[in-house]
């Protein structure tokens, strides 16, 4: 299938699950502070450390605010337009997966757009807020080539979040159970790479290098964009790993797929 | 021209074993135990095109599975599939554009928005040509009268309203193939009636082939010319509706009207061991037989000899019942062969 076709569809099936949210849900300013007033804290708590001391492993304020920013940025994201991966397991566990599978639309693109995490969009701004400012106050040498490595960094991090999550949430064509806490716990493994990960030992480094790559969301664009020495060039790695996990997602889900069960006989 | 053709189709489901109660659930979690569960046994099955098939049997056969598996839902255990001369599960989209499917017990429509707009939205996901959708809508809407909710969403209809946008839903983009899951579960008779008139007119009008399954009886009298009955996921009858009926509705009941009473002839009908008498009323009453037993001229005759008829009229057995027998493991299609009648 012809890419313009699936950006097509995938435009079409989201448009009308917007209108369905705006029909349906009243709660819509309440997700959105929420999910804000959490980044919000974090936030605030990181300055206050900083309060008491100048950097950490010789990271600045702005700095480590800039991949804390990423991780929640990239997640507003994913929620704000992946969210569906999300309600995977809901749709294995009811067998709604079966209208998705009688529809010649690529069955990920349809989970995709299963839903829309209005509480994404409180990530996305005060993660943008955030990554503005430390932009500002990190006196960064900008050329056209570095703006564009930037945005390729940008793309690669969402490609990136946005498989993981798909990998865990498929994690419902083997474990049966509705609430099932795989995926949340993979996700939550993305708070180590708000910080260096100079802070921690090997096997977390290499662990959210590798794995499960948050690292390439946070920490390695970090390096590019603020020339951190002794880092050069790993950066350019984000782009294949974004790849990598993007192939890896798409096999684990398909093969999940054919163990799809459906519900009832 | 065959259409559909399975060979060899299997499908198998691991199921947890569980034993009751707490001990049981640590139990499972730290030894868990499974059994194979047999929905579909090695199973052939060829469809010609343009034909209406009932696919029948009772809850738990392997229906659904087997329906699901030709529409691509799920991955056959082992066998082959071709749809088409598509393989459903391995080419899934392809297949997907070339079937119809309407399952009773849950929509393919989009829950929140109005059906006109799940129409579009399918009108550009099956990229149907304008001219193409424009025709198909008015017609459905006209057939299935569906223009009195057809801007509500799904979710707003009554199971009537949404069975009939399901299925015109499923029908937009002219499918060669359509397959039905228990379509007129639940519904009125006046909307049943509507929809069994409506692919009946979709399979005479564009030979369209129909597979469906159903508990209703009346869905295959009006549709069907083929039966395919399948117990315990193995296919125990394959053949004409008629022959079913010829072979094997063997009751015939036979209802009387006198001019006066008749104890004489009741009396002597209530001893016959193999016909059953029914007594109405007064001057009513029926008489059932085995139609390969006594032919209905015998019987007539029998009570014409004793006074005089005033009326009478004939009921055969509906296929219900032979079903309804089958089910019940009383009657196997394949083997028994009805004895020619004396």
């Amino acid at each position: 299938m012809q890419l313009s076709r699936i950006i097509y569809l995938y435009k079409r099936m989201y448009a009308q699950q917007l209108k369905a949210i705006m029909e349906y849900n009243k709660d819509f300013y309440i997700l959105l502070c929420s999910a804000a007033l959490t980044q919000v804290l974090g936030f605030i708590f990181l300055n206050v450390i900083y309060n008491q001391i100048p950097d950490i492993n010789g990271w600045k304020f702005w700095e480590v605010s800039f991949m804390y920013a990423m991780i929640f940025l990239t997640e507003g994201i994913g929620s704000l337009f992946f969210e569906g991966t999300w309600r995977l397991s809901g749709l294995v566990n009811r067998g709604e997966l079966d209208r998705y599978l009688l529809r010649p639309v690529p069955i990920v693109l349809q989970v995709f757009c299963t839903g829309i995490g209005v509480n994404g969009l409180g990530n996305l701004l005060i993660g943008g807020v955030i990554i503005w400012q430390s932009l500002i106050h990190s006196h960064i040498h900008w050329s056209i080539a570095k703006i564009a490595i930037t945005l390729l960094l940008l793309v690669s991090a969402v490609i990136i979040r946005v498989s993981i999550n798909l990998v865990g949430n498929s994690a419902a064509f083997w474990i049966r159970n509705a609430g099932n806490a795989f995926p949340l716990m993979v996700h939550s493994m993305a708070d180590l790479a708000k910080y260096p990960v100079t802070l921690f030992n090997q096997g977390v480094r290499i662990l959210i290098s590798t794995v499960l790559p948050y690292a390439f969301i946070s920490f390695y664009p970090a390096t590019y964009i603020f020339e951190k020495s002794g880092w050069s060039g790993w950066w350019m790695l984000a782009p294949v790993v974004a790849f990598g996990s993007a192939a890896a997602a798409y096999c684990i889900f398909r093969f999940g797929l054919t163990r799809y069960e459906s519900t009832g006989n | 021209m065959r259409i559909i053709e399975a060979r060899q189709l299997t499908k198998s489901f691991r199921q947890a074993v569980k034993e009751p109660g707490l001990k049981g659930a640590a139990k499972h979690l730290f030894a868990p135990r499974y059994i194979e569960k047999i929905a579909v046994q090695p199973l052939d099955l060829t469809v010609e095109a343009g034909e209406t098939v009932a696919y029948l049997g009772p809850n738990g056969a392997g229906k659904s599975t087997t329906i699901k598996m030709l529409t691509g839902i799920l991955t056959p255990s082992s066998g082959t599939i071709s749809v088409n001369g598509i393989n459903p599960y391995k080419k899934r989209m392809e297949n997907a554009a070339q079937i119809g499917a309407v399952f009773g017990q849950r929509t393919q429509l989009w829950w929140d928005i109005p059906i006109l707009e799940s129409f579009s939205l399918l009108k550009d996901i099956y990229q149907i040509p304008e001219a193409v959708y424009k025709t198909n809508m008015n017609q459905f809407i006209e057939l299935l009268g569906m223009s009195e909710f057809i801007h509500l969403s799904a979710r707003k209809l009554s199971l009537g309203q949404r069975m009939r946008a399901d299925l015109a839903a499923s029908l937009l983009h002219n499918p060669p193939i359509l397959y039905l899951d228990e379509p007129t579960i639940g519904l009125d008779v006046s909307v049943k009636q509507k929809i069994r008139e409506f692919i009946k007119k979709i399979n005479q009008e564009q030979q369209t082939t129909v597979m469906l399954t159903t508990h209703d009886l009346g869905d295959i009298e009006d549709l069907c010319k083929r039966l395919i009955i399948i117990d315990h996921g193995a296919i125990i009858y394959d053949g004409s509706l008629k022959d079913v009926k010829s072979n094997f509705a063997r009751e015939r009941v036979v209802f009387f009207q006198v001019a006066s009473p008749l104890p004489a002839l009741l009396n002597q009908l209530a001893q016959a061991p193999d016909i059953k008498l029914d007594i109405q009323g007064e001057l009513e009453f029926s008489l059932s037989f085995d139609r390969f037993e006594y032919t209905a001229s015998e019987i007539v005759g029998r009570v014409m000899k004793h006074g005089e008829v005033v009326d009478f009229r004939m009921e055969d057995a509906n296929i219900e019942q032979v079903i309804k027998t089958v089910y019940d493991g009383n009657l196997d299609l394949k083997h028994s062969r009805p004895q020619e009648g004396a």
